[in-house]
């Protein structure tokens, strides 16, 4: 049994410990050897034992969280690693390291989340490397002009320094009289403005500035020189020779002569096209998908918060959570480029649909976008908001030569209270949109308080189950299974039972609605089947009866590609005849081939176990299903079983002969929910083939069946 | 190297193309507190000696230690003088880990270096900056950073790191010149000072002066050796192990060291103790 992850606050074992120490002082010993490292050598191991320990969390977390790796890459900077090789023996040190480590075992499961790790320490290395560069860079400007203007500027005595100090600077740098006349100009405000620098000395600063700009500026430069404001620093448009504007930052401030008199103007000008920009252009990249051009998840929630606060409280705003359907087949089917061209094409289209309206259009994860509108008297209520976002996505999307089908989920949150968190918020739309998923393609589903806490009373429940299992509060049950023909105990089925402390026993069908939920369902139902066999294979010893054990699997386990491979472990482990095993997959996995259900179905068949199929219907396409595929029995649906039997419908009729007909496809027929005598005598009268439920014996453990051994119906 | 041709406007008397030792310092170092020309320098510089960086590593690891130690021995107010600019590492960083309460005084000449120091250290209590040539000991113990920083009743760190090689002239006059400093502490105070030697270089040292002179910065370069430098301490007691080479100065991990033998004693460092 594969046991599901140690929780994370749980603390560390101390072996793991050691070797993490040993990892984080081999590359403490590189990092020393190249870098000066600001801290006495304990205290730098105890730092990177500190990123190590963050780098492991974030691969062992489920997902991996690529974002705590970013933070120890900046972490690295912090402790000045910045050498030039520091980054790549980092990495390779890293990569080695991590996977050598016990809690990373085996290196197939982990070698993925190591390196996405260990790329996402690369990638917030990187970034913060850059931004402290372009902080110093932008220092250094910074104090130029400082110097400048602390040298007490005397054009005689300082004349060499200052052009030091203009000659090297990237900015653009401007000495000129207390009425504009350009004094001095250096080498970069000549290439800023495309003039010879020798023809911009004589010349007035105002007169460099666009027209309509340069009355303002005077004002400004008037005011620095009354003593009302110190500096100026604004952006500004300055004219090239050519006559092109061009963008810049200016910082301007008043130089002194030796009698502390206003003498002169220095002003140093920054392109905006180069450092300015590029800095915008790291911040937007931080703010936005790079696919899509759109607000990414974090912009769209500083934005969310602002629109709370900043809409009117009479309409309030309405906000959407909104998932393509087709995009995981557009993906696998047609490739990952195809995939996002409909993304960037749907991200079109919901900014284009809704041009009209206050809204912020945001791509998070995967296919999942998010719609904000602040609402006005004539904004949409959500369900015709939702109308014409479905019909502008129905026209299919063209890529290529492929027509794409957009169609999408949608949850919506409508006039949220104004108090409510952003982020309590975008759980509400995400619950939704769950909800809306849960009923089939296309749907959209309104976030309704109610709701909404019970959704999230079945989240909190699901995320407590991995460690109730641990604990063995989740335990197995079990339900004897008769011959309707003569009452004799024909085997059993096995059952998950949580005993919850608060809420009391959980029974069997929550049980596996909150782990596949939780994910837990794969582990949980391979200890379930071992469970059974061991139980039910020392019972067949005991009782030296050739007992049935069934077992049902959810949608999840019978879609899982590995079922049969797992089933048939146990079964060699357990040493339990797979002829007397009687696995049930679920119709509709089977009717719809989810995954790889059908050709599990198969696979089981292939190694001598028995199949069935559960939940069966009425359904023509089930019935097919038992006729195309090698099941041994099918397991009538609990609301068709228990229908009062009125004697003129046409579903008791249906029922009446629906045994004939399976019997004819060549399975048997096992009716589930018997609570009635007379429930019995008619499926015993359909001749249905054996049956289980409240009639026949309740779920329990194994010592309270057990107990009914006595029973005559255990004995032939 | 690559030179700029002179703006027109610029009088051709005055030299322009020049670097700063304090810039060049902060390039080995890893720091982006540096204009091309300094950039420029430094790789010149490395073109002479490869291990350049690993040298000015050493340096700076070196200083950590002496202020840490000085620290361990109660000194609470430190006076750096030749402090460049301030790069990652500084002695208020490094003595602000131990106890925040720490008072330091940076004195640099470089006007481009202070005006940084004191954009960096404006949000920073118990921190001052002077610019003074050091060479002018009145200007900058009567500055009044220093006045209002230290008090000269309780023992001072007083540093030169890396910086005397750039006093040419007789070492008696230096000398003399640090007597100047010394006189006015009080007892506990420490000297710690680090100095490029040619000891033991070969003729390696010699062509970092000459990278200096073709770069037409004004400093010039003097590297002395081990009797010259000794002399600086004065009456002040050399804590063991006395002056070594800046490596060999109480290691205490990989960073304080490097595999090659020449760069561990490239420059001469020691920390004496006023009795």
């Amino acid at each position: 049994m594969s046991t599901p992850g140690r929780h994370p606050e749980e603390p560390a074992l101390v072996p793991e410990n050691r070797q993490r120490r040993t990892l984080a002082r081999k590359l403490a010993y590189l990092l020393a050897g190249t870098n000066y490292v600001p801290l006495p050598h304990e205290q730098f191991e105890a730092a990177l034992t500190e990123v190590v320990d963050e780098l492991c969390a974030a691969a062992l977390a489920e997902p991996p969280q690529p974002e705590r790796a970013a933070l120890a890459g900046a972490r690295l900077v912090e402790l000045n690693c910045t050498s030039d090789k520091s980054l790549s023996s980092t990495m390779d040190v890293l990569v080695q390291g991590l996977l050598a480590l016990p809690e990373l075992r085996p290196v197939e499961r982990f070698a993925e989340p190591v390196v996405r790790v260990v790329g996402a320490l690369a990638t917030g290395y990187v970034s913060a490397a850059q931004r402290e560069t372009l902080e110093q860079q932008q220092g250094m400007h910074a104090s130029l002009l400082k110097a400048v203007r602390d040298a007490k500027y005397n054009l005689r005595s300082a004349q060499a320094r200052f052009d030091e100090v203009a000659t090297s600077s990237a900015s653009g740098i401007l000495v000129t009289e207390l009425d504009g006349t350009v004094v001095q100009a250096n080498g970069a405000i000549a290439a800023i403005l495309g003039h010879p620098p020798a023809e911009l000395t004589g010349r007035n600063l105002f007169d460099l500035v666009h027209q309509d700009y340069a009355p303002v500026l005077r004002e400004d430069y008037q005011a620095v020189l009354d003593g009302r404001t110190e500096r100026i620093k604004q952006s500004q448009r300055l004219v090239q020779q050519n006559g092109d504007p061009v963008q810049v930052s200016i910082t301007a401030s008043l130089l002194r002569g030796t009698d502390e008199e206003p003498s002169h103007f220095v002003t140093v000008v920054e392109n905006d096209t180069e450092l300015v920009l590029l800095q915008n252009e790291l911040s937007r990249q931080a703010l936005h998908d790079v696919l899509t051009g759109l607000p990414n998840r974090q912009y769209f929630t500083t934005q969310l918060e602002t629109a709370l606060h900043q809409a009117d409280p009479h309409y309030g705003l309405t906000l959407l959570h909104l998932d393509l359907d087709a995009y995981p087949a557009v993906r696998d089917g047609l490739g990952e480029q195809v995939g996002q061209q409909l993304l960037v094409l749907v991200a079109q289209r919901l900014r284009t649909s809704l041009s009209g309206e206050k809204a912020v259009v945001a791509r998070f994860d995967g296919a999942e976008f998010a719609l904000l509108l602040e609402n006005t008297p004539t904004t949409p209520l959500p369900a015709s908001l939702v109308h014409t976002l479905r019909q502008e996505l129905a026209e299919p999307a063209y890529v290529g030569e492929h027509g794409l089908p957009a169609s999408a989920s949608i949850g919506v949150v409508h006039r949220p209270p104004r108090d409510r968190e952003p982020r309590e918020l975008l759980r509400d739309a995400h619950l939704a949109l769950r909800r809306a998923k849960a009923a089939g393609p296309g749907q959209w589903e309104l976030a309704h308080p109610e709701q909404i806490r019970r959704d999230r009373e079945l989240d909190a429940l699901a995320a407590t189950m991995p460690g109730a299992f641990e604990n063995g509060a989740v335990e197995a049950n079990y339900r004897p299974l008769t011959r309707l023909a003569d009452g004799a105990v024909h085997g059993v089925e096995v059952l998950l039972r949580w005993n919850h402390a608060e809420l009391g026993p959980l029974p069997d069908e929550r049980c596996r609605e909150l782990a596949e939920v939780s994910g837990l369902m794969l582990p949980l139902g391979e200890w379930l089947l071992r469970t059974g066999c061991q139980q039910t294979g020392w019972w067949r010893r005991q009782l030296g009866r050739d007992l049935l054990l069934t077992i049902s699997v959810t949608p999840h386990q019978a879609a899982d590609s590995d079922l049969v491979s797992r089933v048939l472990d146990v079964v060699e482990e357990t040493a339990f005849p797979p002829g007397r095993l009687l696995v049930a997959l679920p119709s509709l996995a089977l009717t719809t081939d989810l995954g790889e259900a059908r050709g599990n179905l198969a696979g089981l068949a292939d190694v001598g176990v028995r199949t069935a199929i559960r939940d069966f219907g009425l359904g023509s396409a089930e019935l097919a299903a038992v006729v195309d595929l090698p099941v041994d029995a099918v397991w009538l649906d609990r609301a068709l079983t228990g229908r009062a039997k009125l004697p003129d419908s046409p579903v008791t009729e249906a029922l009446r002969l629906l045994p004939g007909l399976v019997h004819r496809a060549g399975a048997e027929v096992i009716v589930d929910g018997l609570t009635t005598a007379d429930d019995a005598g008619f499926w015993l009268a359909a001749a249905a083939d054996l049956g289980m439920g409240a009639l026949v014996g309740r779920p329990g453990r194994a010592d309270e069946l057990a107990a009914t051994f006595g029973d005559p119906r255990w004995r032939s | 190297m690559a030179r700029t041709p002179a703006p027109d406007w610029v009088p051709p008397s005055i030299d322009m193309t020049v670097p700063s030792v304090a810039r060049i310092y902060d390039c080995l170092l890893g720091g982006s507190h540096n204009f091309a020309v300094d950039r420029e320098t430094a790789a010149s510089l490395e073109r002479f000696e490869p291990h350049a960086r690993a040298a000015a590593r050493l340096q700076r690891a070196f200083m950590g230690r002496v202020v840490r130690y000085q620290v361990s021995q109660g000194v609470r107010q430190f006076l750096d003088i030749g402090s460049g600019i301030p790069t990652v590492g500084n002695v208020h960083e490094i003595a602000h880990q131990v106890d925040p309460s720490c008072r330091v005084v940076y004195v640099d000449f470089d006007p481009v270096a202070v005006a940084h120091s004191e954009l960096m250290l404006r949000n920073t209590p118990g921190t001052g900056v002077v610019q003074a040539d050091l060479r002018d000991p009145d200007a900058v113990l009567g500055s009044t950073a220093v006045r209002r920083l230290l008090d000269f009743s309780q023992p001072v760190g007083l540093l030169f790191m890396l910086v005397l090689h750039w006093i040419p002239g007789e070492t008696r006059a230096l000398a003399d010149l640090l007597g100047h400093y010394r006189d006015p502490l009080a007892p506990g105070s420490h000297l710690a000072l680090s100095h490029i030697t040619r000891d033991g270089q070969e003729g390696r040292v010699d062509g970092v002066a000459d990278v200096m002179r073709e770069s037409r910065s004004a400093d010039r370069f003097t590297a002395r050796g081990y009797d010259e430098i000794i002399t600086l301490f004065g009456e002040f007691e050399l804590v063991e192990p006395g002056l070594v080479g800046c490596a060999r100065w109480r290691p205490d991990g990989p960073g304080a060291v490097t595999e090659i033998p020449s760069i561990n004693e490239y420059g001469y460092g020691g920390l004496a103790r006023k009795p």
